[in-house]
């Protein structure tokens, strides 16, 4: 599995159609936010399948790395992405949302490469993760803690 | 102190475990590929150690065709990594 563009343009795209969505307060925003989202986890979910429907197999720990980001390193990414992102979002400073946004996908990806070495060295010890229903319902609840985000906000 | 499983000593039975502690689930197909043995004979192996409780199967669908899934229980995970320490103690013995 080589550093995945896809997933690393996914999480670019979620992260900076979230903070526009964070910082937008408006019906719109929301709609791009939730776009951004389901851009992700369609991207994840057609990462995984391929994976699958080439090696015959579904390993756990790497749907939790693709889709929830487990590692130190996509989790790390993620969070200041996010927070860079939608701090430059409410300054109306595009290109550091793009900048942002961009960064945070690679970091994640890179994330993820990182955990794909480690299972490849050591594969029982990294095999485990979060189930596909686990990871569904942690899909929906993170769609509803956005919405309420921004409802709230 | 942890004892030889001579339900899973078997070369075969023996691989089919370690491939799965290694993944989630692998497909029915994936594991006779791995083992290069035929349906049959896998379906032994894996009726064998279901029935011990090491692995669980079910019926999914992969690329539009009915396949099984096959995954190792906890006990068949714990299993394993007796067997395993039993035989780096005996193997310890060997030079």
């Amino acid at each position: 599995m080589p550093l995945h563009p896809a997933l690393a343009a996914a999480v670019a795209i979620q992260v900076a159609t979230a903070a526009y969505g964070v910082a937008d307060h408006a019906a719109a925003g929301l709609a791009v936010a939730l776009a951004g989202v389901a851009i992700f986890l369609g991207v994840a979910a057609l990462t995984l399948h391929r994976f699958r429907r080439v090696n015959g197999v579904r390993v756990d720990g790497l749907a939790s790395q693709i889709v929830l980001g487990a590692g130190a390193t996509s989790t790390l990414a993620y969070v200041c992405a996010f927070g860079a992102a939608t701090w430059a979002a409410f300054e109306s400073r595009w290109w550091l949302v793009a900048a942002a946004a961009v960064a945070g996908g690679v970091g994640y990806a890179f994330g993820a490469l990182r955990w794909w070495h480690a299972y490849r060295l050591d594969p029982a010890a990294h095999a485990g993760g979060a189930s596909p229903r686990v990871l569904a319902a942690l899909a929906v609840a993170a769609c509803l803690g956005l919405v309420a985000l921004m409802v709230a906000g | 102190m942890a004892e030889l499983d001579p339900l899973i000593h078997a070369p075969a039975r023996l691989q089919v475990v370690t491939t799965l502690s290694a993944v989630s689930e692998a497909e029915f197909a994936t594991l006779r590929a791995v083992l290069e043995v035929s349906d049959s004979v896998l379906s032994k192996h894996i009726s064998a150690l279901a029935d011990a409780g090491y692995v669980r199967s079910r019926k999914g669908v992969q690329a539009g065709r009915r396949t099984t899934w096959i995954g190792l229980t906890s006990s068949g995970r714990k299993a394993l990594s007796e067997h395993v320490a039993a035989l780096r103690r005996l193997i310890d013995v060997v030079d």
